[in-house]
């Protein structure tokens, strides 16, 4: 009798836990495209079957799927390069965001795989316009907190990330005031020799 | 009735897979066997395609028939992305787009009238980690286990109470004065003065309050001035440097210990707290085009953001736009 009870309760329990879950569903589409993204990262990053150093490699692979889809890289490249943009010829534009995705990729990838279960919780979503929105979350490690923004924008009904804020600290303001001052004083091939050679060192 | 938890469990189990990696796993391996076949430029081109978000079975298609010639990524395999964007200039009127406008209030610049000196202090910090604080902080890291650390950072952490207080009566912030108050009470009797955090666990959940005697000014309307790289210690300007000073008079240990016991304590700290992000400065680095340029605008950035965040905590200055917080020029 007793044990007929337990089980109504747990079966109860699953319940409320299957309605929890399915609570992230009501937030809006930019919270969830970029949540499922993590979430699909993460997935990647846990799985039992790919640990130690082998299988790096097909991790990295399936990595970037994943985020080529969640980033929009010709608006990150047109947001930093602002007015410079017109001084590149539509060839060295083409390297250009080539070049600059895979600074940016070597960079990141590196620090992503050394991912080591620290907990990644969305909280807030703020639409700014109809077709921008912020996504707020938080990277919790043993020792610290780190808040991480997300900056979106819908284009063809799809949200892509075209910025992202770690620590108040915007991605594409940090860039552009690189690139501006480095094309102040310079040619933009010049920039892109900078950046060939910066992909080539690493 | 345990039939009907059982069916209940499959069911559960079955719509969790549908989101499983292992679908994706077996997706891309897919998409990536005939591309590695055909040698280096197909998988260059078979991962392009498939990076536009296009579907899989669309990179299946493309990457055989893609040959040889496909050696240079791109020009007719790149059919997510109109190629015309390549083409687009970009035109001054849409500069408004481009400008950020939800977020337009955040930029931010600094005059560094010093650049050569600063330069040259930032490749100083830049030695000094990679030569020096960072293979010590790797061997304490090595020694001392996690905990630790952490502990160690929170005691230091905690002894600059009276400089957080302190600037939350000065921004007229008294839940955050409060709140700091309560968390130094907690962690000096709970926490063992200081080496554990029990403020910030669920129940309590006092927050910290990261204030200083820069914010404070850049709160009163006080602008930077201008940037300064100080050996050592790191980006700053004129008026956030006050907190050196600041640090000094109102941190209890440089009372009751002779003062060089602070010069011992520092590297300590600095020691103690790199073991616990290695890396971070790496990443920083690496990501960088110019490292000094990107260090300063972050530094800006995030101090411009923690002033903007502390204003709107503040009794007084919630309303009060400074000079220095409007939507500059640039």
């Amino acid at each position: 009798m007793e044990n007929r009870i337990l089980k109504k309760r747990l079966a109860g329990c699953m319940l409320v836990m299957m309605l929890l879950m399915s609570v992230p569903a009501y937030a809006g589409a930019p919270m969830s495209a970029v949540e499922s993204t993590v979430n699909r990262v993460l997935d990647v990053l846990r799985d039992p079957k790919m640990k130690g150093p082998a299988a790096k490699s097909l991790k990295t692979e399936k990595l970037r799927v994943i985020y080529k889809d969640m980033f929009d890289e010709m608006e990150f490249s047109r947001r930093t390069l602002t007015r410079n943009w017109n001084k590149f010829t539509p060839e060295q534009r083409r390297e250009f965001v080539d070049l600059f995705e895979q600074v940016l990729e070597k960079t990141y990838l590196d620090r992503i795989l050394e991912y080591s279960n620290e907990k990644i919780v969305f909280y807030k979503e703020s639409m700014i316009a109809d077709d921008k929105a912020e996504i707020q979350s938080r990277v919790i490690t043993s020792s610290k907190e780190v808040p991480i923004y997300y900056r979106m924008i819908l284009k063809n009904g799809k949200w892509k990330v075209y910025d992202v804020v770690v620590e108040n600290v915007s991605l594409v303001q940090n860039y552009r005031t690189q690139f501006n001052e480095i094309l102040a004083g310079g040619t933009p091939e010049q920039l892109l020799e900078t950046l060939r050679k910066k992909v080539k060192t690493h | 009735m345990k039939h009907n938890l059982s069916v209940f469990l499959l069911t559960v189990l079955f719509f969790a897979a549908g989101s499983f990696p292992g679908c994706l796993v077996l997706n891309i391996a897919c998409a990536e066997a005939p591309a590695m076949s055909d040698g280096q430029g197909v998988v260059g081109d078979g991962r392009w395609v498939m990076g536009n978000g296009k579907s899989m079975d669309y990179a299946l298609a493309k990457a055989p028939s893609a040959g040889a010639d496909a050696t240079v990524r791109g020009e007719e395999a790149l059919p997510g992305r109109a190629d015309d964007a390549f083409q687009d200039e970009y035109k001054d009127d849409e500069n408004q787009d481009y400008d950020d406008e939800p977020f337009a209030e955040e930029r931010v610049t600094i005059a560094d009238p010093i650049e050569p000196f600063n330069r040259a202090m930032h490749r100083f910090n830049d030695r000094l980690y990679f030569w020096l604080l960072k293979p010590v902080a790797r061997g304490y890291k090595a020694v001392v286990p996690e905990p630790a650390r952490i502990s160690v950072k929170n005691f230091y952490y905690h002894l600059l109470f009276p400089i957080r207080f302190v600037n939350c009566l000065l921004q007229a912030d008294l839940t955050g004065a409060g709140s700091e108050a309560g968390r130094f009470a907690i962690n000096t009797v709970w926490g063992i003065g200081g080496l554990l955090d029990p403020s910030s666990n669920r129940g309590i959940e006092l927050q910290k309050q990261n204030t200083d005697f820069g914010q404070t000014l850049g709160l009163y309307g006080v602008g930077h001035g201008f940037y300064i790289v100080w050996p050592f210690l790191g980006p700053s300007s004129p008026r956030d440097s006050v907190d050196i000073a600041g640090e000094y008079v109102l941190d209890p240990l440089s009372y009751f210990t002779p003062w060089y016991t602070s010069l011992g304590k520092r590297p300590f700290k600095m020691i103690n707290n790199a073991s616990l992000s290695l890396g971070d400065y790496e990443a920083v680095i690496e990501a960088a085009i110019d490292p000094y340029i990107a260090i300063r605008n972050g530094y800006i950035q995030y101090r411009m953001k923690e002033v903007q965040t502390r204003r709107a905590r503040s009794l007084f200055f919630r309303n009060w736009k400074s000079e220095a917080t409007r939507a500059p020029a640039n």
